[in-house]
């Protein structure tokens, strides 16, 4: 019997002793499900593609009243099977007019006419003058703000946010924050953060807070801290209720 | 000699005194105010409250970092001023007339700052010329001439220059550049305008903005009132507003339709146009004088 527990334990001692990194501080951590280095999100190219596909500025619109000209594209059969790409990137340098706060808003185009009952002039509310059956995007007519030639038209920026959140507080649904559509541009923090050489855990903390001052005080009140439950998401450990931080992993009790 | 009475005295200097007052071509108070400068149109039902104005504004203008940052809405709680440390704020009102299908109250924002009067009373008041109307359309502060007395504090009908009390040597009076640099190089716009995501704020010639909040509201007539906040107050204003409710109750006061210099200017000149006033001021009391000294000499006798 001592000699299985002695094997027992010489055995967890090798496997630990496998598993634990030569050096101490140095942490390798192993990715389970790696992306394979040939994918490229094909959509996404083309829809990068499409966004530098130039338009030349359509300089004065056929304008009708709204159900008028949706139903004439319903008698012509416009509708959704004539999107050509569901999935569109809005960037544009017409977008980009004073700061690089936000990235490009990933738009849903087929989602989107789907849901509006593949009503495309709710979005598409004018059309050029000499060919009004042709459906162009947003791009074609809102290009620079403020064009003193053009007075009134928006540009393509405003007139992106103003369909965009106009239709959503109306229906109440989708986002009407910044970040609900954008990812914010996070600035590269290797430039900004300063620490030691060798920091403490409570000097990399302190660091953190010196930009996000809230950021400490929130997290006392999140789950992140107060969680005394299972942890049905973390493997091995599905039933164990010792793991939340409101127990046992920090000492904040 | 004859004896001119008290009452005959006092009476003359009134009707000359008058008579300056009443408006005489050569005299007439004259506008200064350029003819088409740049301006700013801000359609506050566009407003949607991002405060990204404030953000560019800060950048702008190399200002401080606020103690909240810009993405906190809780800011909105309170009233707030434009101060030395933010040229424009946005405010949050609330109106029992703007409400969601459920009964919610729904906001409106306003952004203020300084309105760039056609004819600014804050330059009028400037003794030393600091503040000055630039054809630019900008009310440009000069911080060399500045002597720190703040009568443009005082002038100002909006209340907007604030002043930097915190610091005792070099104190500065702070308010809405118009991005005086940015706009006077060919296509630069206010940091704010360009900003902002929903164009709320439309930047372009004063004439031509008139133009566009005159068709907007036609064009629209139940989404705004028919008023150009700015388009006469005070003489007119480079920053418009057209809104769904009266300015009045966003938190703007209820100005003249007059230039506020117009009146004080008007007076000011009248007073010392040939140097009346000192004159008139001058024989008064040497008639004094004279009257008593030939009191004294009766008393005597």
């Amino acid at each position: 019997m001592k000699k299985i527990i002695f094997l027992l334990t010489m055995l967890c001692l090798v496997v630990s002793n496998s598993y634990s990194s030569p050096d101490a501080t140095t942490k390798i951590r192993k990715d389970y499900h790696p992306r394979p280095s040939t994918w490229v999100p094909k959509d996404h190219i083309k829809a990068l593609k499409l966004a530098q596909k130039k338009y030349e500025f359509v300089k004065d619109v056929f304008k009708e009243d709204i159900i008028l000209r949706q139903m004439r594209f319903r008698h012509l059969g416009i509708g959704i099977k004539d999107i050509k790409s569901t999935y569109m990137v809005l960037q544009s340098p017409f977008v980009n007019t004073y700061e690089d706060i936000y990235g490009p808003v990933r738009f849903m185009h087929g989602a989107h006419a789907k849901t509006l009952n593949e009503n495309c002039v709710i979005c598409h509310h004018y059309s050029p003058k000499d060919s009004p059956n042709k459906i162009l995007p947003c791009r074609a007519c809102h290009q620079d703000a403020f064009n003193p030639e053009h007075a009134g038209r928006i540009g393509l920026k405003a007139a992106y946010h103003q369909r965009c959140i106009g239709c959503h507080k109306q229906r109440q649904k989708g986002p009407i924050g910044c970040t609900g559509c954008h990812l914010k541009n996070v600035p590269d923090h290797k430039k900004l953060v300063k620490l030691p050489k060798d920091p403490t855990p409570t000097q990399v903390t302190q660091e953190c807070l010196r930009c996000h001052k809230n950021a400490g005080q929130e997290m006392l009140t999140s789950a992140h801290w107060l969680w005394r439950g299972p942890s049905p998401y973390t493997v091995n450990h599905l039933k164990c209720t010792k793991h939340g931080k409101g127990t046992d992993v920090l000492n904040n009790d | 000699m004859k004896h001119i009475s008290r009452r005959e005295f006092l009476t003359s200097i009134g009707v000359a005194g008058t008579s300056m007052f009443l408006p005489k071509d050569s005299q007439a108070w004259k506008s200064r105010a350029p003819e088409n400068p740049f301006a700013c149109l801000v359609d506050v039902t566009r407003c949607i409250g991002c405060r990204k104005c404030e953000l560019a504004c800060n950048e702008a203008n190399n200002l401080p970092e606020p103690e909240k940052d810009f993405e906190d809405k809780t800011v909105f709680e309170e009233k707030r001023r434009p101060s030395d440390k933010a040229f424009t704020v946005v405010n949050r009102f609330f109106s029992n007339k703007k409400q969601d299908k459920e009964g919610n109250l729904l906001p409106t924002y306003v952004k203020i700052q300084c309105m760039h009067c056609q004819d600014p009373a804050c330059a009028s008041a400037c003794i030393t010329g600091a503040l000055s109307k630039q054809p630019n359309g900008a009310v440009y502060y000069d911080v060399k001439k500045c002597i720190g007395c703040r009568y443009c504090m005082v002038a100002c009908p909006f209340e907007i220059p604030a002043y930097e009390y915190f610091n005792p040597i070099t104190p500065r009076v702070r308010k809405c550049t118009f991005c005086f640099e940015r706009i006077s190089k060919k296509g630069g716009k206010p940091a704010c305008a360009s900003v902002c995501p929903t164009e709320a704020i439309t930047f372009g010639r004063r004439k031509d903005l008139l133009q566009i909040a005159k068709n907007r509201i036609k064009q629209d007539p139940g989404r705004y009132i028919d008023h150009i906040y700015g388009e006469k107050e005070v003489g007119g204003t480079c920053w418009l507003y057209i809104s769904d409710q009266p300015m009045e109750e966003l938190g703007f006061p209820s100005v003249p339709k007059r230039p506020i210099p117009k009146l004080t200017e008007t007076i000011q000149s009248t007073l010392f146009t040939y140097l009346w006033s000192p004159i008139v001021l001058f024989g008064v009391l040497s008639g004094i004088m004279a009257i008593n000294k030939h009191k004294e000499e009766g008393n005597e006798k």
